[in-house]
Order: C-alpha cells, then sequence, then structure tokens
C-alpha cells in the first residue's frame, strides 16, 4: 500500500493544530518542564551547598567516657589544639568541643551530644572506640572527621617518637604513588555525559511524547471521533503514520527544549558543570549522536502510540505507559556496564545499543559499521511497532464500542481463557515457595505433593471455579487406534530429539556434567524400588501433569490464541514449571510435543501414554545403564525421522479438539 | 442501472470467546439506488449498525461481499470511503476545531480538489445555516448546532452514496424533522442513501423500500405498499410484529385501523 502524502500532510497538520489548541496538553508538555526542570536542578543544587555550608561551620561537641578515659586524655587534648590552630587557618576545620555527661550513650541518643569516645583497654593498650548516631548525618560527619584527626594526631606522636628515638622519618624515604590516564578531559567527562545521556534524553522523549500520543489515539476513541476518522479516504496506516510523525515532531521538539533549556542554563553558571564538559561536545559528535537519536525518537513515539491504540480510553492508555516507561529505560542502562562495546550482540537490542554507541562516540570512539546497524535496528523495531498500531486499528475490539465483548459477565470458560497465564504464576509462585521447604524430603514426598496436592487441585479449582464441562476442557475423547502406534513409536523419538535438542542449547547455555549428575541422583535415590520409580515418575506425571497442562490450560488457550500460539504457550509454561533452568529447554520442548500431540488427535489419552513412556524410558536410562544422552548424530537423524513418522499416522488420524478452529 | 450500493450475503461472525459464534449479520443481500432511501428497519441489537459498518469499511465481513459504486469493501476501502458519507450518533465531532474548520479538515481529508474546497465549505455552511457560529469551536456548541455540522462534514467532499445509521438517535422533535428533511433533499440530488432506524414513522416518511431486519437476517424487503399488501396490514408496526413476532401479530386485514 502507498502512502498519500498530501492526506499524511493534512492529518499531521490536523493533530498539530488539536495539540496547540488543548492549552493543558502544551502547559504540562512544554511550560511546565521548562520552569520546573531548572528550578529543580537550581534548588537542589543550591540546598546541597547550604547543607555542606552549616555542616562546615557547625559546633560540635562529644564526651570521652570508659575505664581507659583517662589514659586518653593526652592524645584528645593534643587533637583539640591542634585542631585550634588549623581553624585559625582554614575556617573549614572542625570546630569540636568536649563536654561532660553522666549518661553518654542517652545524651547521644536523645542528640544532646555529636559523638563519644569511648576508651578501653585492651591487652594493655586503649582502644578508643567512636560511637555515633548513623542515622544523623551531623553525628556521623563530625565522628569520621574527629576519626581523622585522631589518627592525624597519633601519625604525628609516631614520627616524634621516632625522631625521638633517633630514627627520622622524611617526607621522602616514602614513595609517591600518582595516576595518570592518557584519556583527555573530554573523553572523561565524555564518559559521564554519555553514560546518562541516552536514559535523559529517552525520558524527555518519553514524557514530551506521551501526553499527545495519549490523546491522539485513546483519546479519539474516547470521544468518539476515530470512528469519524475512520470512515474518511484516508487508510489506517495513513492514519498512524500521521500521529506518528506529529508524536515524533512534539517529542523532538520538547527534548530540544529541554536540552537547549538545559545549556542555557548551563552556559549562564546557574548549574554548575563537569570539567572538560564543553569539551566533550564536539559538533561532529553532536550531529551523529542527534542522528542515532532520530531513529530512537521514532522508537519511543510508535511504543507510546501502540499503548495509545490498545487502551480504549485515556485511563487505560496511562495505565499502560508505566511498563512502557520501564521498559524503554531499562535498556538505556546498557552504557553503565563496564566493558560492553558495539561489538557484542548488544548491538541488535534497540535501545540498549544506542546508549552503548552515544557512550563510545562521546568517548570518541568510532565504529562506524557497528553504528550504522545501530540505526538500522532501531529505526525496523519503530517499523515493527507502527505496523502493530495499524493492526491496531483494524482490532474491532479496539475500534467499535459496541464490539466490546461482556466476557466477564458472561463467566465461565470465555473468562478462564483470560486467567490461565494468572492461574499458571500463582502455582508457579506457590511451587516455588514449597519446594525449598520440600527440598530436603524424599523424592516419593515431593512428587505426591507436587501432583496429587498442587496439581490435581488446580485442575480441580479450575474445573469448578469456572463450571467446565470436564470432558470438554480435560479433552477426554477416545481416539483411532492408529494413535497409540503413533504413540509408541513418537514417544521414545521424542525423546531422543528432546536430548538432541538440549545438547544444541547446551551450547548456548553450558551445564556442567557434575549438575547433571546431581539431579538425575536426587530424582532417583539408591533406595528407590523400580516400581516406585515407575509410579512417581512416569504413572503420575503422566496422569496429573497432562491433565493440568495438556487438559485444562490448553483448553483455555486455544479458546484466545492461534492453535501454534497456544502450543508454544503451553509448552514454555511446562518448561518453567520444572524450576530448574536447565531443564527449560528439554522440558519446554517436551511441553510442545505433547500440546500438539493433544490438538491434533482431539484428546488428552495420547498424551498420557506419550508422557508416561517417555518418563518411564527416562527411568531406565539410570536402572538399565541405557546411555540415552551420548548418542552419535546417526541415531538422532534416525529419531527425527521416527518422530515425523509418527506425526504423520498422527494428523492422517486426526479427530478435532473440542472448541478449536484452525 | 447499477446500483450505488450493492450487499450480497454479506455475513458479520464475531467470534467472542465463549457465546462462541455470534451471527450479527446472518447473509444479508440488497441495492441501494441514486436517488433512493433504502431504510433497514429493526430493534436494537438485529444488525443494522454492523451491516451499516461492513459498508462503511470500519469493521470487515466473515463472508459474502459488498461494493459501493463498484468497489469492493475488501479490497479497495481507501475508494469506497471516498465515496462514502458516514453518519451515525457515535461518530462524535473535534471538540477543540471551529465548525468552519472541522468541514474543510473532512473535505480535504477525503480527497476533495484544493482548488474548490474554499468555496465549498462556503456553500455548505450557508447551506446548513451554520455561519452565526463557523467560528466558534465545536466543544461550544449546542447539540442542534453539532448535528449541523456534523452532516455538513458527512457531506463534505459531495459523495454519491450516504449511510446514515439511526441518524435520530436523542434528538428531540424539531431536531429530528430537521434532519428527516435535510436526508429527503439529499435524495432529491440524486444520492444514494441507506438509512437505519428502529422509529416505525420515521421509516414509513422516509424510505423508499424498507427491509425488516433481525436477527442479522432480512425478513421482508419491499416498497411499503407492497409489504402492505403482501401482509394485509396497514401500519409499519404491525406489518413489523408480522414479520418479527409471527404468532404475536394482530389479525390481517386492517388490524387495529
Amino acid at each position: 500500500m502507498t502512502l498519500d502524502a498530501a492526506v499524511v500532510r493534512t492529518l499531521v497538520g490536523h493533530e498539530l493544530r488539536m495539540l496547540v489548541r488543548d492549552r493543558r496538553t502544551v502547559l504540562l508538555s512544554v511550560v511546565l518542564p521548562l520552569l520546573l526542570m531548572p528550578l529543580m536542578m537550581f534548588g537542589s543544587q543550591a540546598m546541597e551547598r547550604s547543607r555542606l555550608q552549616r555542616l562546615q561551620t557547625a559546633e560540635y561537641s562529644f564526651v570521652v567516657t570508659g575505664p581507659a578515659a583517662e589514659a586518653v586524655r593526652p592524645i584528645i587534648d593534643r587533637t583539640l589544639a591542634r585542631l585550634r590552630q588549623d581553624l585559625a587557618r582554614d575556617t573549614s576545620a572542625l570546630r569540636v568541643t568536649q563536654t561532660v555527661s553522666a549518661d553518654p550513650i542517652g545524651a547521644l541518643k536523645r542528640g544532646e551530644v555529636d559523638f563519644v569516645v569511648e576508651a578501653a583497654t585492651a591487652a594493655d593498650v586503649p582502644v578508643v572506640t567512636i560511637v555515633k548516631r548513623g542515622d544523623t548525618e551531623r553525628s556521623s560527619r563530625s565522628a569520621s572527621r574527629w576519626r581523622e584527626a585522631l589518627r592525624e594526631t597519633r601519625r604525628e606522636d609516631r614520627a616524634r617518637l621516632l625522631a625521638d628515638a633517633g630514627l627520622p622519618v622524611s617526607v621522602t624515604d616514602v614513595a609517591i604513588v600518582k595516576d595518570a590516564s592518557v584519556a583527555t578531559e573530554g573523553q572523561v567527562a565524555g564518559l559521564t555525559l554519555g553514560r546518562l545521556l541516552t536514559m535523559m534524553l529517552l525520558m524527555f522523549l518519553l514524557t514530551g511524547g506521551s501526553s499527545m500520543a495519549t490523546d491522539s489515539l485513546a483519546g479519539e476513541k474516547e470521544r468518539g471521533t476515530l470512528e469519524t476518522l475512520l470512515t474518511t479516504a484516508a487508510g489506517r496506516t495513513e492514519i498512524v503514520t500521521a500521529k506518528l510523525l506529529a508524536v515524533v515532531i512534539v517529542a523532538l521538539t520538547t527534548t530540544l527544549i529541554q536540552v537547549g533549556n538545559l545549556l542555557v542554563y548551563v552556559g549562564f553558571k546557574i548549574i554548575p558543570a563537569g570539567a572538560g564538559f564543553s569539551a566533550a561536545i564536539h559538533p561532529a559528535a553532536t550531529a551523529l549522536v542527534l542522528v542515532l537519536f532520530l531513529p530512537l525518537a521514532a522508537l519511543a513515539a510508535s511504543g507510546l502510540l501502540l499503548v495509545s491504540g490498545h487502551a480504549r480510553t485515556y485511563k487505560e492508555a496511562q495505565f499502560l505507559f508505566l511498563p512502557v516507561f520501564l521498559c524503554g529505560m531499562v535498556p538505556s542502562l546498557a552504557a553503565f556496564l563496564p566493558g560492553l562495546t558495539l561489538r557484542s550482540a548488544i548491538v541488535a537490542v534497540p535501545v540498549a545499543n544506542v546508549a552503548v554507541a552515544v557512550k563510545e562516540i562521546l568517548t570518541g570512539r568510532f565504529d562506524w559499521p557497528m553504528l550504522a546497524v545501530v540505526f538500522v535496528v532501531n529505526a525496523a523495531a519503530a517499523a515493527w511497532l507502527v505496523r502493530l498500531t495499524v493492526r491496531a486499528l483494524s482490532t474491532e475490539r479496539l475500534i467499535a464500542p459496541t464490539a466490546t465483548d461482556n466476557v466477564a459477565a458472561l463467566g465461565g470458560a470465555p473468562l478462564f481463557s483470560r486467567h490461565v497465564f494468572g492461574w499458571f504464576a500463582a502455582l508457579w509462585a506457590v511451587l516455588i515457595v514449597t519446594s525449598s521447604y520440600l527440598g530436603e524430603a524424599h523424592v516419593r514426598v515431593q512428587v505426591s505433593f507436587n501432583l496429587l496436592v498442587l496439581f490435581a487441585g488446580t485442575v480441580a479449582l479450575i474445573l469448578f471455579r469456572y463450571r467446565l464441562a470436564p470432558r470438554d476442557a480435560l479433552a477426554l475423547c477416545p481416539v483411532k487406534p492408529a494413535v497409540w502406534l503413533a504413540v509408541l513409536i513418537g514417544a521414545p523419538a521424542g525423546l531422543l530429539t528432546g536430548i538432541g535438542v538440549f545438547r544444541l542449547a547446551a551450547f548456548v547455555f553450558p551445564v556442567s556434567p557434575r549438575m547433571l549428575e546431581a539431579f538425575s541422583k536426587a530424582l532417583l535415590p539408591a533406595d528407590f524400588p523400580l516400581w516406585q520409580a515407575v509410579v512417581f515418575v512416569a504413572v503420575l506425571p503422566g496422569i496429573v501433569e497432562e491433565l493440568l497442562f495438556r487438559g485444562v490450560f490448553l483448553h483455555g488457550l486455544v479458546r484466545r490464541f492461534h492453535p501454534i500460539a497456544a502450543v508454544a504457550a503451553v509448552g514454555v509454561m511446562f518448561g518453567l514449571m520444572h524450576v530448574s533452568l536447565f531443564r527449560l529447554v528439554p522440558t519446554g520442548y517436551l511441553g510442545m510435543l505433547l500440546a500438539g500431540v493433544t490438538l491434533v488427535t482431539g484428546s488428552v489419552f495420547p498424551a498420557m501414554l506419550w508422557h508416561f513412556l517417555n518418563n518411564l524410558l527416562g527411568v531406565s536410562s539410570s536402572a538399565l545403564d541405557i546411555p540415552w544422552g551420548s548418542f552419535g548424530p546417526d541415531v538422532y537423524g534416525a529419531a527425527v525421522a521416527a518422530l515425523a513418522l509418527a506425526g504423520w499416522i498422527l494428523w492422517r488420524n486426526r479427530t478435532p479438539y473440542p472448541g478449536l478452529r484452525w | 442501472m447499477s446500483a450505488s450500493i450493492a450487499a450480497l450475503a454479506l455475513q458479520k461472525v464475531f467470534l467472542d470467546e465463549g457465546r462462541g459464534e455470534v451471527r450479527a449479520v446472518d447473509g444479508v443481500d440488497f441495492e441501494c439506488h441514486p436517488g433512493e432511501i433504502f431504510g433497514l428497519l429493526g430493534a436494537n441489537g438485529a444488525g443494522k449498525t454492523t451491516t451499516l459498518r461492513m459498508l462503511s469499511t470500519i469493521l470487515q465481513p466473515t463472508a459474502g461481499s459488498a461494493t459501493v459504486m463498484g468497489h469492493d469493501v475488501v479490497t479497495a476501502p481507501e475508494m469506497v470511503r471516498r465515496h462514502l458519507g458516514f453518519y451515525s450518533a457515535s461518530t462524535a465531532l473535534y471538540p477543540r476545531l471551529t465548525a468552519r474548520e472541522t468541514i474543510e479538515f473532512f473535505a480535504r481529508v477525503n480527497g476533495y480538489p484544493a482548488g474548490r474546497l474554499a468555496a465549498r465549505v462556503d456553500d455548505l455552511v450557508e447551506r446548513f445555516g451554520i455561519g452565526p457560529f463557523a467560528k466558534a469551536r465545536v466543544d461550544k456548541l449546542s447539540s442542534g448546532m453539532k448535528q449541523k455540522v456534523s452532516i455538513a462534514r458527512t457531506v463534505a467532499h459531495d459523495p454519491p452514496v450516504l449511510i446514515f445509521d439511526e441518524p435520530t438517535v436523542g434528538l428531540d422533535v424539531i431536531n429530528a424533522l430537521d434532519m428527516q428533511g435535510v436526508i429527503a433533499e439529499f435524495r432529491a440530488e440524486g444520492k444514494a442513501i441507506v438509512f437505519s432506524t428502529h422509529i416505525m414513522s420515521e421509516a414509513e416518511r422516509l424510505c423508499d423500500r424498507i427491509a425488516i431486519i433481525h436477527n442479522g437476517r432480512i425478513l421482508a424487503c419491499d416498497t411499503l405498499a407492497a409489504l402492505r399488501q403482501a401482509t394485509g396490514h396497514r401500519y409499519l408496526e404491525d406489518i413489523f410484529v408480522h414479520f418479527v413476532r409471527p404468532d404475536q401479530a394482530p389479525p390481517a386485514a386492517g388490524g387495529r385501523s
């Protein structure tokens, strides 16, 4: 589809005109930050200065206490005398006076003194402890400065003692350690600025664009003008493009105003800038940074629009902005990761790659091919979000007010299909908490509790809560005889291919052999009779886990998602439910296979047999010493072929899954 | 003569999770010709709005097809909208534009030639008596004034086809009569008009042909005279009940008259 430039121009003009007329938005997104930002910075600077000033000039008091108080009196007196001398030369020196108190610690707690010097004797040496109130700045500051002063006195004493003993120590005897940097002052400042810049600008872009984005889609829906607009000759792509351009224009304008505003204040020295700040802002580097911020602005704007397009009201849109904010801001922290350069996987991550690129540019490194990749990645991500927004404008549920659903009121199965992930999350949380308590218990206890209490209980609760018909919800349907043959072929093939997948995945997430060994020991302790292993590891999971995952969860998900998405979601949930990270891949794979089998056969029973066989073979590997994990590629190849055969048989003998639409 | 609007076996199924398939529109056929007002008469939830939203390409039909001025609503939705003015109680105006700017914006975005734009806007402002408040912002206007601006923006680009979805809902008697008068004027100009309502008197007064729609299906579709003849009822109300609730209909041949 081609864009009609005249229509887009008309729409952009229209958006901007309406924005300018909305005084509240203009006030909130431009005028207010313009005034507030410098005020805030100025205010915090002023407060910081006056705080330091106050701490500097304040009079502090302390009490000396403890059994060795008399022994330490000389050193304290000498320190006080030295501080008085210092004060004559330097007004910022510590002003401190000694007082007396019957209850020194009580006085400290009441704030009557700022710290307490406790002198005790340990092995004939006086030990001085400086007791402070860590929760007040006044006390901790003065205590640490007093400690420094005491140490200084002790150093002087020691030097004098050594000199008296005929061992004079001169300053030149001690090597002087200095550090030097090959980086220019500009590069050092560039690092500081480069780390912060993306985050700051992204914040400006998101805050500047958010009110406009909310107003332009969610606001139009709420006011009922979107339907009017959708019946005009303007296409949905043109509408979204125009709105995107408008949001980008507004976001960039407010960002430029903010940055310019800051620079003006820095220029007038109202806000102090760090050393080398002006050296860091090189014209060429600045231009390059601006070029990189263009796709970032488009990305931020399209993210905001997408959220706005998915909200049905203004309020809903504002609700959804927090996640967008976090999703945007968190990757920009990549600039703070030490040693991370653009020549790494980070170059493929939108936002994060800009953060790293900006840091590199400001420290004088220009990695041109990678910078081009950064630009393209962000532009592509923005284009993808625009496409999603166009789709949201074609989603009837989101645009036509009367097509809104009343699912919540209807309850039952449709409501459950929305709650599947919620149930899963709750179950997962419970499982993690209980497994930390049951960790030491015998595998019999663990399996019985997880399967018979948690999983079976969840199935029963869901059936009861949503009044689901067990036959439909659990897919308890008969299948054709040939299906069983397919399962007999498929289960071992599935196990082997799963191990293959796991070994491939191990290249990405390496798992140490010792971990694997420890795991199989934990699952199958030596005192576990074979029949019990079969019951607890193969039979029970085969039944109960299937009823939960390929039963209710799959049933709920296929009502809402495309079958492939439902299969993938069931697989991921099944993988996550096995808690440990390195089992995620193989169990996730098995979960997807089993979900696929259930959808094709329209019944949970084949998946039960498959799951049982899979686990039985797994048990046998340790009981009968079958080396499942160390076959060559030929065996895995044969397994893939066998799996394909099983799949073909299943497909030929498929029966419809209740309520499934392909 | 070819029809300005043609709907053929038009169907809309909402897959509302759980209720399963809701057949909002279930095989609707009709045609509407230039200079004709075609009425869709039905109770709330009969499928009127869904049908009209499919014609205006806001919703996509599940099955069947429809064309507006020969353009298919699925394959050429932009061309359909270019030839169409859509008015409903739920299509609101931009509150921050003035009345004049509203008309201008909709004419421009619907591709009205830029050279004749100003003259067209002047014409509309005069024709609908918008002059006195042309420079006022829409959010400051009364509902009667808004209604005039709404009609003007619907026909801003002079489309050959007009769709009015329950245009008199929420209007007082005078405004409703004004609306009916305006629609009749458009017919006189040769526009093809589809008009939906649940008010019998309005359909009786205005429509050249009436389709009685119920549960997504058109139960009867003809001129008022032919419907009277076919059912033996004089009042449209009775004719309506005759089709929708055959068991509750009063006896034929005059009925209560």
